[in-house]
């Protein structure tokens, strides 16, 4: 039995329990899609359901941001909401706490450790699993399967090789990618940390944002979101995955990451649900380099 | 009639010098330094110029072709205030003739869709009206189907867009081209030069989708589901972001603004998508539909049973489009098989559901 088999076997096993036992409501996991190895999020509410979860190397959807919506909607005294989680998961549900969008008691987290998930149809590592740099969960109440080991990812690669080509060329890369953008907010809904009540897009009596698409209103879109997510990106890659058209947005909220890292010693963000957000903090010793 | 292959580039560069000639291509995505995505192949409609490699391998294009005839954003007037102060109002038409090459079954049958919302029941679009006027239509019989293809299930035929001006069908050194209409009469009368007389030595063999659902009925059991449990069964997972709305060839919702500047200002439209939040938001902040599930309803509602209801045919088309791209496979086909599936239980047959769209 592979390392997915196995994790299948005690997910659907440790779900009928949950669910049965009534220590969960509801159950939050991937079921199969319609086409080959293709999976999908599944929600589940009965002991009866547990069979229809998946686990296998093509797991592409991380889960996280599903808890905000479906605990809205749980009634408290039902049971928690049991999600799985694996590291890049963990890393949002960390954000949401830190940021009260969820609370803990109510979660149950089933931690999954995770070798990286695969494209279904090149059968090639998704590229936002390539640099991950937490395979094991940082947060769970039981973990199925043993921990794997940690690689050594080169978080910052893109963004140092992109560092290094000039202005104008950088420029045009850009820009051909912001004049792709549909403007479909894929990025931001499936984003664990975009958890703004309403979003400065949608703020149309202010107007920060027009309703063009046109490469100028679709490159304010993106990089106010980039700046605004910059102190709080897990890294999770979820943005550019769901991206229907190929925007490189990681190598943007990476360049933040690195910046705020480099300024402020930010380190990687959702290790803990209790760390302070470089941006909301004021230091004397902060360095103002453009004052 | 016929065209040779090695002068279709030939007689693109005709057309082009008479009108905007869009063609199937593939989006380029550069990568400066070494960085992937995982969008795979990306492709669209573009308009035609040196330099643009047209790709009719292409099943169909990541992004509709319905961007020719409904931009993203439409500018309808300019207004402001003179250099003597006097207000003015210069509305926009900026139709020219376009000849679109390489449409698949599916594309010319959502435009048969767009068609009916923006010309018939008594309304016509100004701006739609003159675009699809001048707007002739080339369709390529398709040679494949990709494998989220659905189409030949809803009443279309990917070998045969029944609608277009013209028909072409690839064999291996030539297109087959017939005209289906005047207007691909008088256009294939005046493409002849680059043609020549006679037949595909072998027809293709017809293509027909792997992927198959059971339409039929789909409207009249929909009537009876709007309360339906399964609404918010499939409606956890969507994200309600707006994919599907628009890599879809037949949604064609807009909003309406304007971007102001100084004493001058322009008025717009702009895709929209009935997954957002602010779609249905009204002065005062009132929201119709503020949660997931009545989005999700609505989107489906629409496309499988409202549309139908007033405009006799469905308001999808089959080309997979939201299937290959939703983020989490919130997968209409799948949807269409649980609707045949779900049984019906009197309690959820509310009164009126049909009229509440």
């Amino acid at each position: 039995m592979s390392d997915s088999q196995s994790i299948q076997a005690s997910l659907r096993s440790r779900a009928a329990e949950l669910l049965a036992s009534d220590q969960v409501a509801e159950l939050i996991g991937w079921g199969a899609g319609r086409f080959p190895d293709q999976t999908t999020p599944l929600f589940i509410t009965q002991a009866d359901q547990a069979e229809g979860l998946v686990y296998s190397e093509y797991c592409q959807n991380t889960l996280g941001k599903y808890a905000i919506t479906e605990l809205s909607e749980l009634v408290a005294d039902q049971g928690k909401l049991a999600i799985c989680v694996r590291g890049c998961e963990s890393r949002g549900i960390n954000r949401m706490l830190k940021d009260n969008q969820i609370e803990r008691d109510r979660l149950y987290l089933l931690g999954i450790p995770c070798s990286g998930m695969k494209n279904r149809q090149s059968g090639e590592l998704l590229s936002k699993c390539m640099n991950c740099s937490h395979k094991n969960p940082v947060i769970y109440d039981e973990l199925l399967g043993e921990t794997v080991a940690e690689g050594e990812p080169d978080r910052f690669g893109a963004v140092c090789a992109l560092e290094e080509c000039d202005r104008a060329s950088r420029e045009q890369y850009f820009d051909a990618a912001f004049d792709r953008c549909i403007r479909c907010y894929a990025c931001r809904e499936v984003c664990p940390v975009c958890t703004c009540r309403e979003c400065f897009v949608d703020q149309h009596e202010v107007g920060w944002q027009g309703k063009q698409g046109n490469t100028t209103e679709n490159r304010f879109y993106s990089l106010t979101r980039a700046f605004h997510i910059s102190d709080r990106c897990v890294e999770c890659g979820e943005c550019e995955r769901a991206c229907p058209m190929g925007l490189p947005l990681m190598v943007l909220n990476r360049k933040l990451v690195k910046d705020l890292d480099d300024l402020f010693q930010a380190g990687e963000a959702g290790l803990d649900a209790v760390a302070v957000n470089s941006l909301g903090t004021y230091d004397v010793a902060d360095v103002e380099e453009f004052m | 009639m016929l065209l040779a292959k090695n002068r279709l580039l030939e007689l693109l560069e005709h057309l082009s010098t008479q009108a905007r000639v869009y063609v199937p291509a593939r989006l380029e995505v550069a990568s400066l330094a070494g960085e992937s995505t995982d969008s795979g192949t990306l492709s669209h409609f573009v308009q035609y110029a040196a330099g643009v490699q047209p790709d009719f391998e292409l099943v169909n294009t990541t992004l509709p072709p319905k961007d020719m005839l409904f931009p993203q954003t439409q500018k309808m007037y300019r207004y402001g205030f003179d250099t003597d102060g006097v207000p003015y109002i210069d509305p926009i038409h900026d139709a020219d003739e376009v000849v679109v090459f390489g449409l698949r079954s599916c594309d010319m049958a959502s435009i048969d869709c767009m068609d009916q919302v923006f010309l018939t029941k008594g309304y016509e679009d100004e701006f739609y009206a003159p675009r699809r006027q001048k707007l002739l239509c080339v369709a390529l019989a398709c040679g494949q189907a990709a494998e989220s293809c659905f189409c030949d299930s809803m009443g279309i035929d990917p070998n045969v867009a029944a609608n277009a001006d013209i028909q072409l069908v690839a064999g291996d050194e030539a297109f087959s081209l017939s005209a289906q209409t005047e207007k691909g009469q008088a256009a294939l009368s005046q493409w002849q030069a680059f043609l020549s007389a006679g037949e595909l030595p072998v027809a293709p063999a017809p293509t027909s989708c792997s992927l198959k659902v059971e339409a039929n009925g789909l409207k009249d059991k929909l009537e009876q589901m709007y309360e339906h449990p399964l609404w918010e069964q499939i409606s956890k997972k969507c994200l309600t972001c707006g994919t599907c709305t628009f890599v879809c060839p037949t949604c064609h919702c807009f909003d309406i603004s304007q971007s102001n500047r100084m004493q001058m200002g322009e008025r717009f439209r702009s895709w929209d998508s009935c997954m957002f939040f602010d779609y249905t938001e009204m002065a005062g902040h009132h929201n119709p539909r503020a949660a997931k599930m009545p989005r999700v309803r609505q989107r489906f509602m629409h496309k499988l049973c409202f549309f139908e209801e007033r405009y006799g045919c469905s308001l999808c088309v089959g080309c997979g489009r939201c299937v290959a791209q939703c983020p989490v496979a919130l997968d209409i086909t799948v949807l269409i098989d649980q609707i045949g599936a779900a049984p019906l239980d009197e309690k959820q047959d509310v009164e009126g559901a049909v009229h509440a769209g």
